[in-house]
């Protein structure tokens, strides 16, 4: 899961980042408008954190351009202004949640794991596939009850996979969401993380489609849940 | 503030002023006419007078020591009957006067009835010390009336050696009563012209005024939200006046956003550091996090709590403001169905009229916002909005808003809305937005009551002016 943090605080945007990395999320932070648009433009985020109050371009003009070039990911607005005329405005302008500063970190993860899974058309926090469970809430999963120890990134594209359990998933598409801008992108580590991870929740679980990516297998045999239209 | 003055009134002042001047002008014009209206009526009662003397000169023949008993005689007496008529008013007499003043008569008008005229003692001095001047002076006559008198003393060359004086004398009663009317009618009139002309000043000042007062009521109107800003078309003196006023407003407005919005701006730049110091505090647990967090927490309190003070106190100075309730219950209810969306409510709006509230928009929705979030709080699935003007006062509308969930206990009613005034005791999602509302609504003069929904939870109603509609 990749989020985008548009925050013109550079401590808040630090400590959000953490938070969210620390919860198995890939982050990115734009510290002004401009960048903040353009990133959220050209870069397929699972959900974006806004704040309203930005340099050069405001949080409402990002979000109303981002809705009428058709970019769909979910939108938590951050912002000091508690105002019920500011929450109308940043919703009429297509956000999907609004959380006001100061703000408990618990309480935002929270929010934007509801935002994520709720685009991805889950309704719980937590993924079971068989004997595997993936626990979005503490970015962790298990295997018939025993805890499993994953690396952040390992954890990344496990989340991802079982967000979108049965369904094959690119090289491209996982590499687009599970490494932030900043990481070195060669599309073999994807195949090594991949490696690694079916080591540690067993082969037969992730299935490589030939010239096509992966797909984690539901042992159930239960459809793909479709991605949530909106 | 200025200091207050004792008030007067412009149209008395006005009037009073046009006196000062008005009533003396008058005074002295009607008191002019009279004097000349008395000397001419006297002048033209005085040439008979004249006349009787210039004809008694002429009919004078002296009797030379021929035996007669008077030293002069008439050839003709003056035809006029009156002379004739005993006590008639007109006297003609001819005498001498003695060293002593007084008029020794030689021949008389037998108007007289042998009674004599005596010239008071300046005029008969006058009358010796000047012969052939006709002399004119005042007596009584034979009946006690008042006399105007002609004199003239006149020396018959070689016949006498003392002169005669001739002397013709009238009852001035008439023309005195004729001066007397004269004067009546010329006051009368002329304080019927000072009162014309007072009440003419007035009524000129009256409607002279007239756009002065058009303009005081339309600044009552702005003043209490029926207008935007003073309209009309104003004469040319009072066109300034009026756009003066509307600069003021529209100062005042801006005054107050201006001010709205530094506040705004302070607390929100507030917000951000205290949001990184709390998270801060949150993430590692140590002596020093704990006082960081406790005190960051009491620090954003009282960052709300003057925000939602300043918000306040700008507020009662919004002038001419109105806002559509169904328009604002629309956006909002789409809103909070967003906020809820894992509730999946139903949100039902009854609004059977258009109705406006007397009010700045952020408020209404401030108000309505906290009530609607609340409602879906605490709801299990349905949230029913109704409008309504409350029928005892057609200047308030009523946002009544049930939900069926838990409810609250009415003892606590009064808590819940009084929450904002302890600060200490407020803490995040313990119904603080019920205070808010309440706040916001006692500063419209509107206020915020609890009861049991018919739908089994809380029902809200919030009552705020309206715009009447004149109809």
């Amino acid at each position: 899961m990749r989020i985008l943090i548009v925050e013109d605080d550079p401590d808040l945007a630090r400590q959000l980042g953490d938070a969210l990395k620390d919860t198995g999320y890939a982050v990115d932070i734009a510290n002004d408008g401009e960048e903040g648009h353009f990133l959220g433009d050209t870069e397929p985020y699972d959900a974006v954190v806004l704040d309203l109050g930005l340099p050069i371009i405001d949080g409402i003009s990002i979000l109303q351009k981002w809705r009428a070039d058709g970019k769909k990911f979910p939108v938590l607005i951050l912002t000091a202004r508690d105002q019920w005329s500011e929450k109308v405005s940043g919703f009429d302008a297509g956000a999907d949640d609004y959380l006001t500063k100061p703000f408990h970190t618990e309480e935002l993860l929270a929010r934007l794991r509801a935002l994520v899974r709720r685009a991805a058309g889950h309704t719980t926090d937590t993924i079971d596939i068989g004997d595997l469970m993936v626990d979005n809430r503490s970015a962790r999963a298990f295997v018939d009850g025993a805890p499993i120890k994953l690396t952040s990134h390992e954890f990344r594209l496990l989340s991802y996979m079982a967000m979108h359990v049965g369904r094959v998933i690119s090289r491209t598409e996982l590499v687009e969401h599970i490494y932030d801008q900043d990481f070195d992108r060669d599309s073999n580590t994807i195949e090594v993380f991949v490696g690694r991870l079916r080591r540690k929740i067993g082969v037969e679980r992730i299935e490589t489609v030939r010239g096509l990516g992966y797909r984690l297998l539901d042992p159930s045999g239960d459809e793909a849940p479709g991605e949530e239209e909106e | 503030m200025k200091q207050q003055t004792e008030g007067y009134s412009l149209v008395w002042g006005l009037v009073r002023r046009a006196a000062y001047w008005a009533v003396p002008a008058l005074l002295i014009t009607a008191l002019s006419l009279i004097w000349f209206y008395r000397a001419s009526t006297y002048r033209i009662f005085d040439d008979p007078l004249v006349n009787t003397i210039q004809a008694l000169i002429a009919s004078v023949e002296t009797n030379n020591n021929d035996g007669a008993d008077k030293p002069i005689r008439l050839t003709r007496e003056p035809i006029d009957d009156r002379y004739q008529l005993a006590l008639s008013g007109r006297y003609w007499l001819i005498g001498e006067i003695a060293d002593n003043g007084e008029v020794g008569t030689i021949m008389e008008s037998r108007s007289l009835y042998g009674a004599t005229i005596r010239l008071p003692a300046q005029a008969a001095n006058q009358i010796k010390n000047n012969p052939g001047d006709v002399v004119r002076s005042t007596s009584r006559g034979p009946d006690n009336e008042p006399l105007r008198l002609a004199a003239q003393s006149v020396i018959f060359p070689g016949e006498t050696e003392t002169p005669v004086v001739i002397i013709a004398a009238a009852d001035s009663r008439p023309a005195a009563k004729a001066v007397q009317n004269f004067s009546v009618i010329a006051l009368g009139l002329m304080s019927i012209l000072a009162l014309g002309q007072a009440l003419a000043i007035f009524m000129q000042v009256r409607i002279g005024l007239r756009p002065v007062f058009k303009l005081r009521r339309q600044v009552a109107d702005v003043r209490e939200g029926r207008s935007k800003e003073v309209e009309g078309v104003y004469p040319t003196e009072i066109q300034p006046l009026a756009d003066e006023l509307n600069t003021l407003i529209n100062h005042n407005k801006e005054v107050v956003d201006y001010a709205q919005t530094h506040v705004g701006n302070l607390a929100h730049a507030l917000k951000t550091p205290l949001a990184v110091l709390r998270n801060e505090a949150d993430a590692k647990k140590s002596k020093l996090s704990g006082i960081v967090g406790r005190q960051s927490e009491i620090m954003s309190n009282q960052v709300d709590h003057h925000l939602r003070r300043a918000r306040a106190a700008a507020r009662g100075q919004s002038i001419g403001v109105k806002t559509s309730i169904n328009e604002t219950l629309t956006s909002l209810s789409r809103t909070v169905e967003r906020i809820y969306r894992e509730k999946d409510l139903d949100i039902q709006l009854n609004m059977d009229d258009d109705f406006e509230f007397r009010g700045e928009k952020r408020d209404l929705e401030e108000m309505a916002g906290n009530l609607l979030d609340n409602a879906c709080k605490w709801t299990k699935a349905k949230v029913y909005v109704s409008v309504d003007i409350p029928e005892d006062d057609e200047a308030f509308v009523r946002i009544i808003v049930d939900d069926d969930g838990p409810g609250i206990h009415p003892d606590k009613y009064a808590d819940v809305i009084k929450r904002g005034e302890r600060l200490d005791e407020a803490t995040p999602g313990s119904g603080f937005g019920l205070s808010i509302v309440n706040d916001l609504a006692r500063a419209y003069k509107g206020s915020l009551s609890l009861d049991t929904s018919p739908m089994g939870g809380l029902r809200t109603i919030l009552t705020i002016p309206s715009i009447v509609e004149a109809s």
